[in-house]
């Protein structure tokens, strides 16, 4: 089980609409690896990231993170990459749900982000709901996510949970999802 | 109307909007995501037996015929797949998109929930079905249980009145539509299409239509059946039982939206890199000059585009110093097509007429763009790098609009070469 109470690391910062294609071009797509495929990851937008980013680093970004294209290999290279989680204002439905299906937690703000310095660090608190800018104390709040969703980002991913658990429990989707 | 598919294929909590529910199934429909990604997870989760081979639909069509090594070897892994599991419905290269071809096979049915590893899932709208996108993970799940865990969205409707203006296509409508709506306008939402213009609709245009609404987006798409669509399905899905969906007379809306071409002027309508909703009237971006003109995709590779874009060669040549990409969508489109004489037209005019795949539309073979190239395409996506180079652009624009600009080499007007 994967814990959740503290993610701890540095901000990367990315603006409105990043979409499915600049996380990974459709070109790479066929490389079956994931570590091969995820030294292209934001290649377009900042053909750096691969090369700079270290593990537990997180990504702050704009409005509709992840529209575009339902390729789930979007998340699976971040996480690849090392990154602890997403905060976005918002996100395009279909990566947030593959974001959780594959163990990236990700969490959207609803509001405009406050202005936070590419590299600073930042401590989230997933379960509480928040996160603080380290240097500056600085919050930025979002809801929670319902207890079946954390459920698998716990497990690692849908995929992991229905190994742990035998089969998928639909049951807890019930538990408090309003 | 949403709601209503998903109260019947509901099994677990309560269908009102912003609710997370578990529903049945009735059909998942996987390309090259299963032989890359999903047999992997499969492998993982201990999966030796899939939910239903009849509902499960494969098609190879993204890099179609296989442009390297690696999109073979993925093609070869839905193949044995396919051969393992005893499943019916396989769409191999050359037969076409996913999103033509199932259709096509009459497995796209009024109140059906149906689920793609795609994201044009939303096209089935077209035929009155909950169709969404979504991906690896949940295609496994789905493939294992036949069932999927949903958040119920609020709709938005959208109704359309009027007629088209010559040269105007339901392409220059959903851009119109999704350009008011933004990125976002439509995020997590079912969009329904509603009103006299869609009641009259050909299923292609209906396709298109819905094909596109992701880009604002939208969950699912929907419209009611109309009389092309009862003709569609009682020749591609005979013996099949269908129940369509209407809205309530009380359905609660998050948004109404209401077009009337007979009081709206509507014109032929481009979107400018780098995002589909980046919609203007061709004359924003007329004159600029061209290397590549596209049409195909999901979006726009039927036999009424080509059709059209035949029509508006008609006494023309491909500009020099463009290349003129023409993809059916599917093998039955190219035949339709060769029959009806468009594709021995277009090739004499200077275009090149590829087979059936994704191809150019994922920035996968068939017509890739090289840094600071700029394309005018029918498809969907015209973000950065979507078909090349990084610094490549391109322009999403109806047929009508993409033939003109073949012509004369620069964002063209139709009406103006026609």
């Amino acid at each position: 089980m994967r814990d959740l109470h503290v993610l701890r690391g540095r901000v990367w910062l990315f603006g409105d609409n990043v979409d499915t294609d600049q996380i990974i071009p459709g070109r790479y797509l066929t490389i079956l690896d994931y570590s091969e495929m995820a030294r292209h990851a934001m290649e377009p937008l900042r053909p750096d990231f691969a090369s700079e980013v270290r593990r537990g680093d997180i990504i702050l970004a704009g409005r509709d993170f992840g529209s575009g294209s339902s390729r789930e290999e979007a998340p699976m290279v971040l996480r690849e990459l090392g990154i602890s989680c997403v905060i976005a204002e918002t996100f395009s439905r279909i990566f947030f749900r593959n974001a959780i299906n594959v163990g990236l937690p990700a969490f959207a703000l609803h509001y405009s982000a406050p202005l936070v310095a590419e590299g600073a660090e930042l401590e989230v608190h997933p379960e509480k709901g928040y996160a603080v800018v380290v240097e500056t104390g600085e919050p930025l709040e979002f809801e929670p996510l319902p207890p079946f969703l954390m459920g698998l980002l716990r497990a690692g991913g849908a995929v992991e949970k229905f190994v742990a658990d035998g089969g998928m429990d639909w049951e807890a989707i019930e538990e408090g999802t309003d | 109307m949403a709601e209503k598919v998903l109260e019947s294929h509901v099994v677990r909590g309560t269908v009102r909007p912003g609710k997370f529910i578990v529903a049945r199934v009735d059909r998942l429909m996987v390309h090259e995501v299963l032989g890359s990604r999903v047999i992997p997870l499969l492998d993982r989760m201990g999966v030796t037996r899939v939910w239903d081979p009849e509902d499960i639909v494969v098609v190879n069509d993204h890099w179609a015929p296989a442009p390297d090594i690696r999109s073979a070897v993925i093609h070869r892994r839905n193949r044995q797949f396919v051969s393992e599991h005893g499943i019916p419905h396989f769409f191999d290269v050359g037969k076409g998109i996913c999103h033509q071809v199932l259709p096509e096979a009459g497995l796209a049915r009024p109140g059906e929930l149906i689920v793609g590893c795609d994201s044009h899932t939303n096209t089935y709208g077209a035929f009155n079905a909950f169709a969404t996108g979504l991906a690896a993970t949940d295609s496994a799940v789905i493939i294992a249980t036949g069932k999927c865990w949903f958040r119920v969205p609020e709709s938005i409707r959208v109704e359309i009145e009027g007629e088209f203006p010559e040269m105007v296509t339901s392409k220059d409508l959903i851009l119109r539509v999704i350009g008011e709506l933004g990125t976002d306008g439509a995020n997590y939402m079912a969009v329904e299409f509603h009103g006299g213009l869609v009641d009259r609709m050909s299923v292609a245009s209906r396709m298109t239509t819905c094909n596109m609404s992701v880009e604002a987006g939208a969950k699912t798409a929907m419209m009611g059946v109309n009389d092309a669509v009862r003709e569609w399905l009682k020749r591609r899905a005979p013996g099949a039982d269908w129940d369509a969906v209407e809205p309530d007379e009380d359905a609660e809306y998050y948004r109404v939206m209401r077009i009337d071409l007979s009081e709206e002027e509507l014109g032929p309508m481009v979107a400018g890199p780098y995002l589909p909703t980046n919609v203007r009237p061709v004359s924003v971006y007329e004159g600029i000059r061209i290397d590549q003109a596209f049409l195909g995709s999901c979006t726009n590779g039927r036999l009424e585009d080509i059709a059209l874009a035949a029509q508006v060669m008609e006494g023309h040549r491909v500009h020099r110093s463009v290349r003129f990409i023409v993809t059916p969508a599917s093998r039955e489109v190219y035949l339709e097509a060769l029959r009806a004489g468009y594709i021995e037209a277009l090739t004499e005019a200077g275009a090149v007429v590829t087979n059936p795949t994704c191809g150019a539309c994922v920035g996968g073979h068939l017509g890739v763009l090289a840094g600071n190239e700029v394309c005018i395409s029918t498809s969907n996506r015209n973000f950065r790098g979507r078909m090349g180079d990084r610094e490549s652009q391109v322009y999403l624009a109806s047929p009508a609009t993409v033939a003109a600009s073949a012509v004369t080499g620069k964002i063209t007007d139709p009406r103006s070469v026609v």
